[in-house]
């Protein structure tokens, strides 16, 4: 093993038994530091008669309180403005402002120290590094610098790694190719959907083929779309170049990500986060693999406004296998393959957007964009799913859809209306994107 | 662990730059650059102990 595989070789291929200590230990540290500086955390726990004395084994973190995000929304209502009661730092001493995007509602406010900044570009170093970030790489950031965490950290952690960061910020995406082809950029980072939309407009408006570019490594943020695996092979089909995921979000911080071997799954950064899965039909926690809960972690490092068994709503599963990579860091199998709140019935079936995603984008001849639309006819629930064949492909209209209606039956148990549109006429996302509309209650 | 890392070692040193950090901060009152910087060694610092001795101090614990 080559030892310049692990960001940290000590930590990385720590036995599982010394890594649950090691977090059992932080927790406690954590606990007692929001207990002892935060009014909200001291309130939650008073409530339930929970005190630093009392988390004595590992088991017992499981007694301690979740913190939903409608709390946070809360919490920022409060003193001191914008942050609220959670903030466990004199005001003073917060550098960072970022907020969410509030896709699930309200914007919730995260204020972060000095310290905890170089602990976000931590975490994004240990992701990067196992991802063959090295110092000389010229990485292209393509997003817009502004409030929302996205790529931030990982433009400080690129810096912290020795790489050579080139921020693509207000350009548009033409300037955005332009600039990678003249400064032969070898890695960069977007979302999912940006980063087919990017290839879409290098091959079809500029004439160039972005994987004659010399992009190798691409990391993704911000949506399911690289775990999904027809998503993934699009990009990297696309760009002639590696795409790996990585999960995140500005409450919790970066806490898990896919390594060079792309084992079909994400580790879980487990010396920086305790992650539990959690039933969501009897609140048990799921230490085997192979079972489905929702994710309820702690962030173990973070001081400013501490996330404590944070109820993430991510739908996860533990992985049976190791990662031929030699990180004992656990992985969760697929990475994140759904949220809580999206997974939903239709006509009594569950269903996960993400696995009409990976139907949509393994067939060949149909475009990377698709919408799907839950409405009701009557009382009985109907499924429209919208796509488009690319051009010069529309001789295979029959045949595509017969195998779309094929996949979709096996992948998801349910019939769903087809509606084949104009190429390019269904919306572009630049950021994260909505594909996927309910309108069962919109009336 | 690889052989050639010694934990305790690193962490003697670290904690080194953390007290000489302080106390270069406790001096500078008036003296912001010197204040702002070393409260950037002291960040950087503690990425250091996440990093080495938190698990040196586990051992010592157990």
């Amino acid at each position: 093993m080559n030892e310049q595989t692990f960001w940290n070789p000590v930590l990385e291929t720590l036995s599982h038994e010394r890594l649950r200590a090691l977090q059992f230990k932080k927790f406690k540290r954590l606990f007692r530091w929001a207990y002892e500086h935060s009014r909200f955390h001291r309130g939650l726990y008073d409530q339930s008669g929970m005190t630093p004395e009392d988390i004595r084994s590992f088991e017992d973190i499981q007694h301690v309180p979740k913190v939903e995000k409608s709390m946070m929304r809360d919490i920022q209502r409060k003193d001191p403005f914008p942050y609220g009661d959670a903030l466990c730092v004199p005001l003073h001493e917060v550098t960072e402002f970022r907020q969410t995007s509030g896709t699930t509602g309200q914007p919730v406010y995260q204020p972060d120290t000095w310290t905890d900044w170089e602990w976000w570009a931590e975490c994004w170093s240990y992701i990067l590094w196992s991802q063959g970030y090295r110092p000389t790489d010229r990485v292209f950031l393509p997003f817009g610098y502004n409030v929302f965490v996205a790529f931030w950290a990982g433009h400080y952690a690129c810096e912290k790694i020795g790489c050579e960061v080139v921020p693509g910020g207000v350009l548009d995406t033409q300037a955005r190719i332009l600039k990678i082809q003249e400064l032969k950029a070898t890695a960069m980072m977007a979302t999912p959907t940006y980063i087919l939309g990017m290839a879409a407009t290098a091959r079809e408006k500029m004439g160039i083929d972005p994987s004659e570019l010399t992009i190798d490594k691409i990391t993704c943020a911000g949506e399911p779309g690289a775990g999904i695996p027809s998503t993934k092979k699009r990009m990297e089909e696309a760009w002639g170049a590696k795409v790996y995921d990585h999960a995140g979000a500005t409450e919790i911080g970066a806490w898990s990500y896919e390594c060079e071997n792309q084992p079909g799954g994400m580790h879980v950064n487990e010396a920086l986060f305790l992650v539990e899965i959690e039933d969501v039909a009897t609140g048990e926690i799921i230490d085997e693999p192979g079972k489905r809960g929702k994710m309820i972690i702690t962030a173990l490092d973070r001081s400013a406004q501490p996330c404590i068994r944070f109820d993430s709503k991510d739908i996860i599963e533990w992985d049976r296998r190791p990662c031929s990579c030699g990180r004992t860091f656990r992985l969760i199998k697929g990475g994140v393959v759904g949220r809580a709140d999206d997974i939903t019935k239709v006509k009594g079936v569950l269903l996960a957007p993400s696995a009409i995603e990976e139907v949509v984008r393994s067939i060949e001849g149909l475009g990377d964009e698709y919408e799907v639309v839950v409405d009701k006819r009557g009382d009985v629930d109907r499924i429209t799913l919208k796509v488009e064949i690319i051009p010069g492909r529309q001789d295979m209209r029959s045949a595509i859809e017969a195998q779309l209606r094929d996949q979709l039956r096996l992948k998801t148990n349910l019939g769903y209306q087809l509606e084949f549109h104009e190429y390019e006429t269904l919306p572009r996302y630049d950021v994260k994107a909505k594909r996927f509309k309910d309108l069962r209650n919109a009336h | 662990m690889p052989p050639e890392i010694d934990m305790e070692a690193m962490n003697e040193k670290i904690q080194a730059i953390k007290k000489n950090a302080a106390e270069l901060n406790r001096m500078a009152d008036h003296f912001p650059a010197v204040v702002r910087n070393t409260a950037r060694i002291l960040s950087s610092t503690k990425m250091l102990e996440i990093n080495v001795s938190d698990l040196v101090n586990l051992e010592v614990e157990r």
